[in-house]
């Protein structure tokens, strides 16, 4: 059984780190997404997965970033991360299950070429670069750019990383130079602490909701569209949701 | 501690890729999780002047002898010019070198839980190839030719086929580097534990697998993987181990049942295709027909004139060992013509490509017959079961899909196998020593020995008459069964088996028994004896090897301090220390 962690579950939703430098401007999930999930309730329906991958300069603290949401832990000395890590994270977002798989790729120029296979079919990119080096900042695009090719339409966030390095006016302006680069790359934008933790969690409930939210939604669209119901029908046969959504998805009846 | 470890693993139901347990993380090297899966992954390349050649080992570290390294080369490459354009997927399987470890990690863990046809056996490896040959102008000889090979221990034949298949392909497309982040990938996959579900990073996706364990219900899984959604970046395996029986056999159905029997009684068979893949295929068809029993000899689903057993296994000097051999070199038509089974597999099955062999030289009328069916004088015991064929035929008429004539098949093949097993299974039951003779304050019982004699008079009572409607000589196969590697293999295991049974029942004994009054006017000499055999048997209750429960465990580990406190201070001294010592 999918069981999750007290520390997993998200029932209202989170918000930006600044809405000013968010393309994302709802305030709650979607009317549709609140209503199906209540009917769910019982976990009829089995297992969602969005998969997110870190990319980013290298040493930029994308493992940290991992390592301090998965497992509550900062490891000060620096181990480049070979090809890609892997974590899998269980939340329960209106208690629905919903897994987040981690693709933590290195950030090393040599691993580029392989890179894109690992990119494939991801739902959240998560361009990652360091207060400490307003370079790094700038490769995000090409990060972005990149990861972009494989992926699935997917939610974007540029995260700011070593905040604790950083003195309050350094934070004031990258934050304004990290604004601009969100918006270039249509990215929101966080700015955060692996050191201390600060903001880390908030960051990752924010991308899982929205995320959630999308894939949901658009899992709606997609039954809709195949039962000629149309959105906005005051009457969602919920049944038929159901038990046609299950046949969609080969992955959610085998839930572990 | 090591075993607390396990434990950790063990509970942590579903994923148990969680390095957060730190207690698991410290017991863990780099490469130790790879290991336990994939032993190393390499590139063969063929050089024109050297032949073929190891290009690279993944992990560096691994170490593989000169003559290992040869075998692989030569296995990694179809042996004869049958063509083969584009991708090729095969499997071999090889003989370790002796002197070296010939176990991964977790493999007693596996070995334990895990279907004993699906154990891992010390000192063989399989190796998985995909063989890419193409059209290149800028080659010497005017054609890219390279395998890539993953070498393993554990026989899923199905699930690292697929496996390679994905790293392969990285591999051609972006080179070097993505072995590397393979290997890497699979460094992070949690151990094989019997019955778990465990999801596998692999290039990107995740697989999510079922390891097989002996408590699965002996249902005949899909064969078919199931649906893969990419963009959800998840595939499920329904089984890793299930292959499809029915396509390789096709040809040869006819005599299903004697090669059941064949195969049951280890006689030395070759199967003759012309290509790796399609004998690769059938030998593995051919040792899982016995499926739940295992094949316990030796069997090579692809093996060359190259291979370092060739002289030993081809010699006529001898008779022939007792193997399972596949073959595409048509020199092995004259090199095996006094094989006593000859079975040629036609792949051409709705494709154009023309068959192997134009052998018409063959001094033997066996060797000299390419048409694909099995070349025998076996006489079989038991009598042909119309029915099946009429079945199998019909299926072929109404192009019955695949996967109903493979679950068909294997069903009654499984059928047919437990049939012949429930006897032997029932008879060794009977070998356990009543409950009522196991005491806490004697040695654990012994299991009474296998009598012949008595097994063949139960078959009368209880044979396989009653639950398969196959007739024949029933009793004749049993005596011939009994005397091969296969009866022993299966004996063995059931002894291992039954044996763990009363440990544990003796284990339970003890841990309800009152010992304290039992040492009471005891000599020091057996007080000593019964803490220092306590102190044993919990040592393999916590490492699983004797299968009690936590209770009982702590049950006995306070009955062995009490023991201990009612020892003299010297004495308890002198154990204590002793035991740190261990």
């Amino acid at each position: 059984m999918h069981k999750v962690h007290t520390d997993r579950i998200i029932s209202d939703f989170p918000s930006p780190y600044d809405s000013s430098a968010s393309p994302y401007h709802q305030l709650n999930f979607h009317p549709l997404v609140k209503s199906v999930s209540a009917e769910n309730r019982s976990g009829t329906v089995g297992l969602k997965i969005c998969k997110a991958v870190l990319v980013g300069d290298v040493a930029v603290g994308k493992t940290c970033l991992v390592n301090r949401f998965c497992h509550d832990a900062f490891d000060r000395d620096y181990k480049a991360t070979i090809g890609v890590d892997f974590e899998v994270e269980k939340f329960s977002v209106l208690s629905i299950p919903f897994n987040l798989q981690l693709w933590d790729t290195a950030g090393q120029e040599r691993f580029r070429c392989i890179a894109a296979s690992y990119y494939r079919g991801s739902s959240i990119i998560i361009a990652v670069c360091d207060i400490m080096d307003p370079e790094s900042l700038n490769h995000t695009k090409t990060w972005v750019d990149e990861a972009k090719k494989t992926a699935e339409n997917p939610n974007i966030f540029l995260v700011i990383t070593k905040k604790d390095l950083a003195t309050e006016e350094h934070v004031a302006l990258m934050k304004e130079e990290g604004k601009k680069m969100a918006q270039l790359i249509g990215a929101e934008l966080w700015i955060v602490s692996s050191y201390t933790g600060e903001n880390v969690k908030e960051f990752f409930f924010r991308a899982v909701a929205l995320t959630f939210d999308k894939t949901v939604q658009s899992e709606i669209e997609w039954i809709n569209n195949k039962t000629n119901i149309q959105i906005g029908s005051s009457l969602v046969d919920m049944n038929q949701t159901t038990s046609s959504s299950r046949q969609k998805s080969p992955t959610r009846s085998n839930c572990c | 501690m090591a075993t607390s470890g396990l434990n950790e693993i063990r509970t942590n139901e579903n994923i148990s890729m969680d390095k957060s347990n730190s207690s698991v993380s410290s017991t863990i090297l780099p490469w130790d999780r790879f290991s336990n899966w994939v032993y190393c992954v390499c590139s063969v390349t063929f050089d024109l002047e050297l032949g073929q050649a190891m290009e690279m080992i993944y992990p560096a570290h691994v170490k593989l002898t000169e003559r290992e390294k040869l075998n692989i080369c030569y296995l990694s490459f179809p042996d004869s010019n049958s063509g083969c354009m584009g991708d090729t997927q095969f499997h071999f399987r090889i003989r370790q070198c002796p002197g070296k470890k010939s176990h991964f990690p977790a493999q007693f863990n596996y070995n334990k839980d895990c279907p004993a046809s699906l154990q891992s056996d010390a000192g063989y490896w399989f190796g998985f190839v995909y063989f890419r040959q193409t059209r290149d102008p800028s080659q010497k000889r005017g054609y890219f030719q390279k395998s890539v090979v993953l070498i393993t221990r554990l026989p899923f034949t199905q699930f690292f086929s697929h496996v390679l298949s994905i790293v392969a392909n990285e591999f051609f497309e972006n080179g070097e580097l993505s072995l590397e982040a393979a290997c890497h990938d699979i460094d992070q996959w949690p151990e094989p534990i019997p019955g778990q579900n465990v999801q596998l990073p692999l290039v990107g996706s995740v697989l999510q697998v079922c390891i097989p364990s002996r408590l699965d219900q002996m249902i005949i899984s899909p064969l078919k993987i199931g649906d893969s959604n990419h963009s959800l970046g998840q595939e499920i395996y329904p089984s890793i181990h299930e292959i499809d029986i029915f396509s390789p056999l096709q040809t040869v159905l006819n005599n299903v049942q004697l090669l059941w029997e064949l195969v049951l009684t280890a006689e030395p068979v070759v199967a003759m295709a012309s290509s790796p893949s399609f004998c690769a295929n059938a030998v593995q068809s051919l040792v899982s027909m016995i499926w739940p029993l295992k094949y316990c000899s030796d069997y090579r689903p692809y093996f060359t004139i190259h291979d370092s057993e060739f002289k030993e296994y081809t010699t006529k000097t001898r008779l022939p060992p007792s193997v399972i051999l596949g073959v595409t070199n048509p020199f092995f038509s004259k090199t095996l013509q006094h094989w006593p089974h000859i079975i040629r597999i036609d792949d051409n099955l709705g494709t154009s490509e023309k068959s192997l062999s134009k052998m018409k030289k063959a001094f033997n009328p066996k060797a000299l017959d390419t048409k694909p069916g099995v070349y025998t004088e076996y006489k079989p015991f038991l009598q042909k079961d119309k029915q099946i064929l009429k079945r199998f035929v019909k299926g072929v008429e109404t192009k019955r899909p695949l996967e109903v004539q493979n679950t068909i098949l294997k069903r009654y093949l499984m059928e047919l196998t437990q049939s012949f097993m429930i006897p032997l299974e029932r008879y060794a039951a009977s070998l356990m020593p009543f409950l009522k003779n196991i005491s806490p304050f004697k040695s654990v019982p012994t299991l009474k020995p296998f009598v012949l004699s008595d097994m063949l008079a139960s078959v009368e009572r209880s044979g396989p008459q009653l639950t398969c409607g196959v007739k024949g000589d029933w009793l004749g196969l049993y005596k011939k069964f009994v005397r091969t590697i296969n009866f022993e293999g299966w004996w063995r295991y059931r002894q291992t088996e039954m044996n763990r049974k009363l440990q544990a029942l003796h284990f339970e004994a003890l841990a309800d028994a009152d010992l304290i009054l039992w040492i009471r006017n005891k000599p020091e000499v057996e007080v000593v004896d019964i803490i220092l055999r306590l102190r044993d048997k919990l040592s393999l209750a916590r490492r699983k090897i004797i299968p009690v429960s936590e209770n009982s465990i702590r049950k006995v580990n306070i009955q062995l301090e009490s023991i201990i406190n009612c020892v003299p201070d010297d004495l308890k001294s002198v154990l204590m220390s002793n035991n740190r010592q261990r």
